[in-house]
């Protein structure tokens, strides 16, 4: 029998106890089982085979500019596919657990409220930050370079996958942040993919984009094609870039406070 | 050692209200060290709420209490890197398999060496019965290999407290016998506080009991007092020959306070209620025996079945309200 004594304790280390454990437990969920194929498969045909269909096939025939709409289709089409996506898959990150008890169980160990935030933040972030946005990217500037015969200029293209990584981050913290906030599932389905909905469609289409929306997390995806594309704005892209992220991080505040004061 | 560090667990005033309904109304729990405590209780009466106040996964609303002299919810993460729980219904992530998950709960305690995890998941799975299926799936499991993991998960730390919600009660006779042995056998490195319904097991391993009903605790103690009748205890006595004086001069006794007779098959059976048992044991046969030719048949102090007190609590006016 092996002796207590023997085993070395874990040291307990304050908002940071139990974080890296239950970071394992996550991040072996996305890589150490078929997930993270299935969902590379999956997003690249949803966003890589839309610009391409549109690229390839219908931009062509309706004699547009394979390179314009292939851009419009990536972050604008694909951004909002990434939220969706981002919402779907973290909204059982914190509510399923909730529902099944495996949270209170979780919370009976050493394991302080915050870590456990932060592993779903950190792992589900990752994930999408990889699967959804650098892949998801990567393929896009191959094919868009494909298009055009030779490669995009990188910079602005880096710019547009910032912008990109940021919008789906958003979602991320919006979903997590809604999960704690409420017990119900269509409550928080409902909520998170209407900010997304409703924010796709209540931004005018096309070229004003006026200042007062670039204000707002909705305009991001809106105006990602245009900064992509070197077309003028009527402010720095980094602005909706910069409001975006801070917006998230609030996010990712009020959840840590109100997951502090929750009971299981 | 003052009494305070021998008590494991130790509230005072507690109290959780859940809006207007009071779960928990001013608890003073003392839980010995090395004890198996059981928590006894109908449903709604507390037992849970406790339990999750102690674990720091509810707060109180008022007063507070200490495991291993440590506050509830200040050092609710101190507390509970010394404690194994089971909740009352264990869940755990269905898609590992029971190794994974013990591995994954030693994760929180441990950091290694890798091989000594190993052996100690080893140690704890056999324990519960379960090394033939730790490569399984959980999702696959059954109610009791559920209920055995989950003692299991609760355990792989060498806590100093387990709490065990209802351990047995989603187990089959052969599997409550194999929890109760398993709990028998942890009583020499821990203390083990846990709740249940089933009074036969509590007869079985528990030393100390308490009774909570309507968020009030209305009996502590150990089991052995509480089965002799506890500071209302009962005396049976059973006569031969013509007991009626005998019965005058006992019931004019200050210190009997009722006397019921339960039998009368040739000789007469008394149950005999005092408030002083001392004085009982060195008088009562004395005063019996003191005027006609009587044949005492039987005198013992009456030993209760935990269901009669548990009953007599609950159902009569001890109600808590």
């Amino acid at each position: 029998m092996v002796a207590n004594t023997e085993l070395q304790r874990v040291e307990l280390s304050g908002w940071r106890t139990g974080l890296a454990n239950l970071l394992g437990k996550e991040n072996r969920a996305w890589w150490a089982s078929r997930r993270w194929l299935v969902h590379s498969v999956l997003w690249t045909v949803i966003v890589n085979g839309m610009v391409a269909a549109t690229v390839f096939l219908l931009a062509p025939r309706a004699g547009q500019d394979p390179l314009g709409i292939g851009i419009e289709m990536l972050f604008k089409f694909g951004g909002m596919a990434l939220a969706i996506g981002t919402v779907v898959l973290v909204h059982d990150a914190t509510i399923g657990e909730r529902q099944l008890g495996v949270t209170e169980w979780l919370l009976s160990k050493p394991v302080s409220r915050p870590a456990y935030v932060l592993s779903k933040l950190l792992a589900h972030g990752r994930a999408v930050l990889v699967i959804l946005v650098g892949l998801q990217g990567a393929l896009g500037y191959g094919l868009l370079s494909l298009i055009i015969g030779e490669p995009l200029p990188l910079p602005p293209f880096v710019v547009g996958m910032a912008g990109l990584a940021v919008n789906t981050l958003f979602y991320l913290a919006l979903t997590l942040m809604l999960g704690v906030l409420t017990a119900n599932r269509i409550a928080l389905l409902g909520a998170s993919l209407g900010v997304a909905l409703i924010g796709f469609l209540a931004v005018p289409l096309g070229s004003t984009v006026s200042t007062f929306v670039m204000l707002t997390p909705f305009a991001l995806i809106h105006v990602l094609p245009t900064a992509v594309l070197g077309l003028p704005l009527p402010l720095s892209i980094w602005v909706p870039i910069s409001i975006t992220a801070v917006l998230s991080v609030i996010f990712v505040a009020v959840t840590l406070a109100r997951f502090e004061r929750l009971e299981f | 050692m003052n009494q305070s560090n021998e008590m494991v667990i130790q509230t005072d005033g507690l109290s959780k209200a859940f809006g207007p309904v009071h779960a928990l109304k001013s608890l003073n729990l003392r839980v010995p060290q090395h004890s198996i405590f059981g928590f006894l209780g109908p449903n709604g009466a507390g037992k849970t709420t406790t339990m999750k106040l102690l674990l720091g996964l509810i707060r109180p609303t008022s007063g507070g209490g200490t495991v291993f002299g440590q506050d509830i919810v200040r050092d609710s993460i101190a507390i509970r890197s010394r404690i194994g729980y089971l909740p009352q219904q264990p869940r755990f992530g269905d898609e590992m398999s029971a190794r994974e998950m013990l591995h994954f709960t030693a994760g929180f305690f441990f950091r290694g060496p890798k091989a000594g995890i190993e052996e100690r998941v080893d140690e704890t799975l056999a324990l519960v019965g379960l090394a033939d299926k730790a490569d399984r799936p959980i999702k696959g499991f059954s109610g009791g290999e559920r209920q055995r993991l989950g003692i299991a998960q609760a355990q792989v730390n060498y806590p100093d407290l387990l709490i065990l919600d209802e351990p047995t009660a989603a187990l089959d006779p052969m599997g409550r016998r194999d929890v109760l042995e398993v709990m028998e056998r942890l009583r020499a490195h821990t203390t083990i506080f846990y709740s249940t319904h089933i009074l036969d097991d509590v007869q079985r391993v528990s030393d100390t009991v308490a009774i909570l009903n309507h968020g009030e605790l209305v009996a502590q103690g150990p089991i052995e007092d509480l089965l002799a009748g506890g500071d209302k205890p009962v005396y049976t006595l059973s006569l031969k020959g013509d007991a009626r004086l005998a019965l005058a001069r006992i019931e004019a006794l200050p210190w009997v306070s009722g006397v019921r007779e339960v039998a009368h098959n040739g000789f007469v059976t008394w149950e005999i209620s005092v408030t002083d048992d001392q004085a009982a044991e060195a008088q009562l046969l004395g005063h019996v025996l003191a005027g006609e030719a009587l044949t005492v048949v039987e005198f013992s102090r009456k030993k209760f079945e935990l269901e009669e007190i548990f009953m007599s609590i609950v159902e009569g006016g001890t109600d808590g309200r």
